[in-house]
């Protein structure tokens, strides 16, 4: 075993590459399976698609330790001549890179600053498999926000909902042309992952204890539901003026960011 | 700060919601490269290149890949030796024509059947006409990467040893002749035991073989996953950047009349680099602020162009190739998709 031909080095190197390659994919094993045992995938990707990340992972970390098991039995022979994009070793590189920092970096709650970048809304993205008799099977003060907003979708007539007793919760966000007093209740909707969230909200007009509530804070706000006349921009960020659905605060708490922070389609 | 952690969780979610198509897609191609007899692939391909394409558009339907998976089975085709026209319409139909994408295209829009099967003919039509189109270039080699000429010249000089050392023996018509019993009694004249010792060597070539197709296999899947997984962090990286760092109000503001609102959602489509077995869902949240016909350029085009695919791409065919392949499918979506917006 000790007298290598010339071609040592090049073995060496293969050898190298082989095992970077398979660091990167069992990093992505592990990434994966990780997000699946936290529920951290909950804020990346739509949890229908949780099982298949689970076997994703299992998939690549049963190739992982068969690659490198095989790895450290037989001297890998180049057999192949390698077609790649990149100088080799590259593309691992890549992969176990993205896996590393994100098992080092927790993703975060998308918030009011991508709500703003994305347009935010209080209707609901035109769908098929809405309930479409949702208002009668929900009593009010159960509805969640996005219950709301479906039920608004149901029936777009906010007078209909004044006087109707409410509980909500979501981050906060402001904007300029809302009076001092108004602010926002949002939650986002997720259809398959983090870059589809939709950003849904609720105005709120705060109590008269002139407390401020800084942007992003989680609330859980009681309150009776009322139908007011405000200027708030649409999704091409032009203002439009009209009837609204306008929460009016009784109680608000201050709440931590939900396990679950998005609602799912 | 934030708006880095925001890109960072993006650039996580792209990639965990891809990695299985991605995962799914190489295990595809992989065991086509060790069950498709490329000969008999060929023998099956119609000589027509207009039937050609319709038949490449078609294999689509076989293997439920997305534009993340599809570009290694296409590369593996290529590598088989079935013509361009063949690859690329299977290249370009096969991320939209198959039961998957079809299936949950249709669980979104299926308040508008007209966008699902708008999708699947336009989709079709195109890939039909660029594989045709692309059937007229004389030599693959003009096309193709040129690492990958070699991997495929390598391989066919391959095939043609191992076909001759097939043939050989068929050359041989002396020991045809010669007729079984006089074979055997020189068999046996000479050495005794050979047919025992044959039968054990039969055994243990068929099982050295099996590993060896078995570590093919292998070998394959996990070269394909770090090349184009490589590939697949580097196009998620910028889309997510794209989609934190400009503005959305850009594009949008673009988004008003017929003309400007397709040519944003494919933009858009390009961007954003969703895959096209979920990238239904995704169109939905535009469905309130924008024209049908540039939903369904968002559609139809995501799918063939985008920067992930693109980056993938790179694999196949020389930089110039995909320009012209991105230039002749965008004026036939904004076409298709302007005829369409501005009849209905």
């Amino acid at each position: 075993m000790n007298n290598y031909p010339p071609t040592h080095n090049k073995q060496q190197n293969y050898r190298f590459l082989s095992l970077l390659n398979n660091l990167a994919i069992l990093a992505w094993g592990l990434l994966l399976l990780k997000y699946a045992i936290t529920g951290q995938y909950k804020i990346l990707i739509h949890p229908n698609y949780f099982y298949l990340m689970l076997a994703t992972s299992i998939l690549l970390l049963v190739l992982g330790v068969f690659k490198t098991k095989q790895l450290l039995q037989v001297a890998p022979q180049p057999t192949e001549q390698h077609l790649n994009i990149f100088p080799p070793g590259v593309g691992s590189s890549l992969l176990l890179l993205a896996a590393i920092a994100g098992l080092l970096i927790p993703p975060t709650v998308l918030a009011s600053q991508t709500a703003l970048q994305r347009g935010v809304s209080e209707t609901l993205p035109a769908t098929s498999y809405e309930p479409q008799a949702f208002t009668t099977q929900t009593k009010p003060e159960e509805r969640s926000l996005i219950d709301w907003i479906r039920t608004l979708n149901a029936y777009p007539e906010p007078e209909a909902y004044a006087g109707q007793p409410a509980e909500i919760t979501g981050f906060v966000i402001k904007l300029p042309e809302l009076p001092d007093n108004y602010l926002l209740l949002s939650r986002f909707i997720l259809t398959c992952c983090a870059v589809d969230a939709y950003p849904v909200y609720v105005p709120v007009e705060l109590p008269p204890d002139g407390q401020s509530y800084p942007i992003d804070s989680w609330l859980k706000i009681t309150g009776t539901m009322t139908a007011q006349t405000l200027s708030i921009r649409d999704r091409t960020d032009t203002p439009q003026e009209q009837r609204r659905l306008v929460l009016q605060a009784e109680t608000i708490t201050k709440i931590a960011t939900p396990k679950d922070p998005y609602s799912y389609r | 700060m934030s708006q880095l952690h925001n890109a960072f969780t993006l650039f996580l979610s792209l990639l965990v919601e891809a990695i299985p198509f991605l995962l799914l897609g190489v295990l595809l191609s992989s065991s086509l490269l060790l069950l498709v007899d490329e000969t008999k692939l060929i023998e099956r391909l119609p000589a027509n290149p207009i039937l050609g394409a319709i038949f490449g558009s078609c294999i689509g339907f076989l293997f439920p890949v997305c534009e993340c998976g599809n570009v290694p089975v296409a590369r593996r085709l290529l590598l088989k030796g079935v013509s361009p026209t063949v690859a690329i319409a299977f290249l370009l139909a096969a991320p939209t024509i198959n039961p998957v994408v079809i299936w949950s295209t249709w669980v979104a829009f299926n308040g508008q059947p007209q966008i699902v099967v708008l999708r699947i003919i336009f989709s079709l039509a195109i890939a039909i006409i660029v594989g045709c189109l692309f059937g007229l270039a004389g030599d693959v080699n003009d096309l193709l990467q040129p690492k990958l000429v070699r991997r495929w010249q390598f391989l066919n000089a391959k095939n043609q040893q191992s076909a001759k050392v097939a043939v050989s023996p068929l050359l041989l018509s002396g020991t045809y002749l010669l007729g079984q019993d006089n074979l055997q009694a020189f068999d046996t004249t000479l050495t005794p035991q050979k047919p025992l010792a044959q039968t054990k060597e039969k055994v243990l070539d068929s099982k050295v073989f099996k590993s060896a197709k078995w570590q093919q296999f292998l070998n394959n899947v996990s070269q394909e996953l770090q090349e184009l997984g490589g590939m697949l962090i580097v196009g998620s990286a910028i889309a997510a950047c794209f989609q934190v760092f400009v503005p959305r109000e850009v594009i949008f503001s673009l988004g008003q009349d017929n003309i400007t609102s397709i040519l944003a959602m494919m933009l858009l489509a390009a961007v954003v680099s969703i895959c096209s077995t979920v990238d239904s869902f995704f169109a939905l949240s535009f469905v309130s602020s924008f024209t049908s016909g540039s939903i369904l350029a968002f559609l139809v085009f995501g799918p063939t162009i985008d920067i992930k695919a693109i980056g993938l791409m790179l694999s196949i065919f020389k930089p110039k190739i995909i320009i012209y392949l991105m230039l002749i499918i965008s004026q036939l979506v904004f076409l298709m998709t302007f005829i369409y917006s501005y009849f209905f």
